[in-house]
């Protein structure tokens, strides 16, 4: 049954366990920062609302990182030891230009818009408006010594 | 049934189509504007969502990537800058990012002072009023005394430079250079029942607040209450002229693709530098074989947009400058004026604006090689987010018969009207000057304290300026329109967009086409009782 995609999930089991795996690699918890695992934040469940129509290229990114797996340690990706993953992950990175890019791109682009993210970044979640953002005036007694030198354009 | 005849009919409901119609409404003229796309919905601007940071490519600012039904395709094939712009009312100004300094004298007299391209047939005297009087009527803030531009007093306050902007001023002074914060045509306090800045920051997707002065904020609705029609999209596809070359008034498709002939005593073109020469060109017939008001051959001619740089430098210290109105920092205009020992003629701007949002910076960090994968991310992230600065290099483009819009043989919208062509090259003088500004703008950022500078130099996605391919001046031989923005050719035809530059400037034009539209607006009606003589 590892195969099998039902309607309400976009990936095999086979594929949702590699992705899980391969998110913590990408970034991991940082329990210092408080902030969370990349797998802890739903990356499919925001592909599926945004960017729908890479789900496709997300899934052949995670079959291909499972041949990979399979081909160079005979086993599934996230039956790997972390450091086993991170070894072959880094080892694709360095061999193909396109590794995994769509994953890590919606994965980031996911993770940063992620309100638990942002706000243990100390930045505030969700839209911008209305409240929008408190910016300072500035020292706008720095511009003394330009006054000073005086006009520099010509007539 | 009397023919509907307007008195005059205005293509386009851009930045100068609505100076124009403003100063022309007192007249009490019939105006009419013709407008191929729609109003905007600033409910529908990306900063309304959660996901805003990207919704932004909704908002594409290339015609050719947004692909709306109300856009035209270009053919830039032979372009080494591909076009931005934006078709609905409020035109490019819908998704600019109000950085709004004016031209100065220098650029109305590039020939006489430089040696190189024409002197305009006017000055920055006689733009001088009607810059202030869109400044009021558009909102737009800054500080009076910057020593690089003539004394003008900006209606409303300047917009906050905040810690980036400290950090640079004080790197800049250390190198003795000139800095200003930027005009900005943004609203910094309540105006004219709009609400304040609150710095939502992409203001170049649109501003869903609507402290942005993007004229379908700040001039239509204004205009619609005294009287002006404007109608949504109607595509115009020529401007139709009688025997005594007069025009007579346009032909365009409705939203239902239904064809009309609105006649017009007087026609004013206003689709930027590239929308008024493919229309012109698309206005064949036996009196104007080569396109409308083109007996001298220039329509098309002479493209200018700005060669465009960028380099980028981060900092140690938080700075949030990711926060604030994206493009309005402050600018430098240290290497605006000619210097005869550079290696180049004219000059740039340095315009320094905001950081970027966190998926850009985690983006172009992890990609770049910045922010790596596992334990070190978030480390390096915190590294990198809210302590970029931009500096954005805005070169002087100077004219060139070899820069041109030209009619596509095959590409066609919609509606199969020929869409135009793009030829266009950066000149050896564009070469050597953006050579010199990206070096100037690396210095900038490393005497500000810049750990790191990535430098991307020209970038080809900037084309937003169009500029030069009416050329305004007095010899019909050398030029479309006279110093008012009449064709030579076709005395009820005016141009008022960016398309009547003689030279660029080194500086983002919305400011000076809005205010020559207020100038032309005005000699028209000096002008009435002998309009077409």
């Amino acid at each position: 049954m590892a195969d099998l995609i039902t309607t309400d999930q976009l990936l095999t089991e086979l594929q949702a366990r590699t992705l899980d795996a391969v998110l913590d690699i990408i970034i991991p918890a940082d329990e210092v920062r408080g902030m969370p695992s990349a797998r802890d934040v739903d990356v499919m469940a925001y592909v599926s609302e945004v960017a729908e129509q890479r789900v496709d290229a997300i899934r052949e990114e995670l079959d291909s990182l499972n041949e990979e797996s399979l081909k160079e340690t005979n086993a599934a990706f996230a039956d790997l030891s972390i450091a086993d993953q991170q070894a072959l992950t880094e080892q694709l990175k360095a061999t193909e230009r396109y590794f995994l890019v769509t994953t890590v791109l919606q994965t980031l682009n996911c993770y940063y818009q992620h309100d638990t993210v942002l706000t243990a970044l100390g930045m505030k979640p969700g839209a911008p408006f209305p409240e929008g953002n408190e910016v300072p005036h500035g020292d706008l007694s720095l511009l003394d010594p330009v006054r000073a030198r005086g006009k520099i354009y010509r007539e | 049934m009397a023919e509907d005849i307007v008195d005059v009919l205005i293509i386009g409901a851009g930045a100068s189509s609505a100076a124009a119609a403003w100063s022309l409404s007192d007249t009490k003229m019939r105006i009419l504007c013709l407008e191929q796309g729609d109003w905007m919905n600033p409910s529908e601007y990306p900063s309304n969502n959660k996901y805003w940071q990207v919704n932004r490519n909704q908002f594409n600012q290339s015609p050719n990537g947004r692909k709306w039904d109300t856009d035209y395709p270009i053919n830039e094939d032979d372009s080494a800058i591909s076009v931005a712009n934006f078709n609905g009312v409020g035109g490019g100004t819908v998704l600019y990012s109000g950085h709004f300094p004016r031209l100065k004298p220098s650029d109305f007299r590039a020939n006489s002072l430089d040696g190189v391209a024409d002197d305009w047939p006017i000055d920055y005297a006689t733009l001088d009023p009607y810059f202030a009087q869109n400044d009021r009527n558009m909102g737009v803030s800054g500080l009076a005394g910057d020593p690089a531009i003539p004394y003008h007093e900006p209606p409303l306050p300047v917009v906050p430079i905040g810690k980036m902007g400290d950090t640079l001023g004080r790197g800049l002074n250390k190198l003795g250079w000139h800095w200003w914060p930027s005009d900005a045509a943004i609203i910094t306090e309540d105006y004219e029942g709009r609400e304040k800045c609150v710095n939502l920051g992409p203001c170049n997707y649109g501003c869903a607040q609507g402290a942005k002065s993007s004229v379908d904020i700040a001039y239509w609705p204004v205009n619609q209450r005294l009287g002006v029609e404007l109608k949504t999209r109607c595509r115009v596809r020529e401007i139709t002229v009688d025997e005594n070359d007069m025009a007579t008034g346009a032909i365009y498709f409705d939203e239902d693709g239904v064809e009309h002939h609105q006649r017009a005593e007087v026609v004013i073109m206003a689709c930027n530098g590239i929308g008024t020469p493919r229309l012109l060109l698309n206005s064949t017939s036996a009196r104007f074989p080569d396109g409308l008001a083109n007996r001298s051959g220039l329509v098309g001619k002479n493209l200018m947009f700005h060669p465009w740089g960028f380099v980028k430098g981060h900092f140690n210290e938080p700075l949030d400058s990711h926060l604030g109105p994206m493009g309005s920092c402050m600018l430098s205009q240290e290497f605006y004026e000619s210097d005869p020992n550079r290696d180049f003629v004219r000059g740039y701007s340095l315009q320094f604006t905001r950081g970027s949002a966190a998926i850009d910076t985690a983006v172009n960090g992890t990609f770049g090689g910045d922010i790596p994968w596992g334990s070190g991310h978030h480390e390096a992230f915190e590294k990198y987010m809210g302590r970029d600065i931009n500096a954005n290099i805005c070169c002087e483009d100077l004219p060139e018969l070899c820069n041109t819009v030209t009619l596509d043989p095959t590409l066609v919208d919609s509606h199969g009207i020929p869409a135009p062509k793009i030829t266009y090259r950066l000149s050896d003088n564009s070469k050597r000057m953006m050579h010199h500004a990206v070096g100037k703008a690396t210095e900038a950022l490393q005497a500000a304290g810049a750990f790191q500078i990535d430098a991307a130099g020209h970038t080809a996605g900037t084309g937003w300026h169009h500029m030069g391919t009416a050329r305004m001046g007095k010899d019909p031989e050398n030029s479309v329109v006279n110093e008012w923005g009449r064709s030579h050719d076709v005395k009820n035809l005016f141009i008022i967009d960016g398309s009547v530059f003689v030279t660029s400037g080194a500086v983002n034009p919305t400011t000076t086409i809005q205010a020559l539209a207020l100038y032309i607006a005005d000699s028209m009606k000096k002008n009435l009782a002998n309009l077409f003589d």
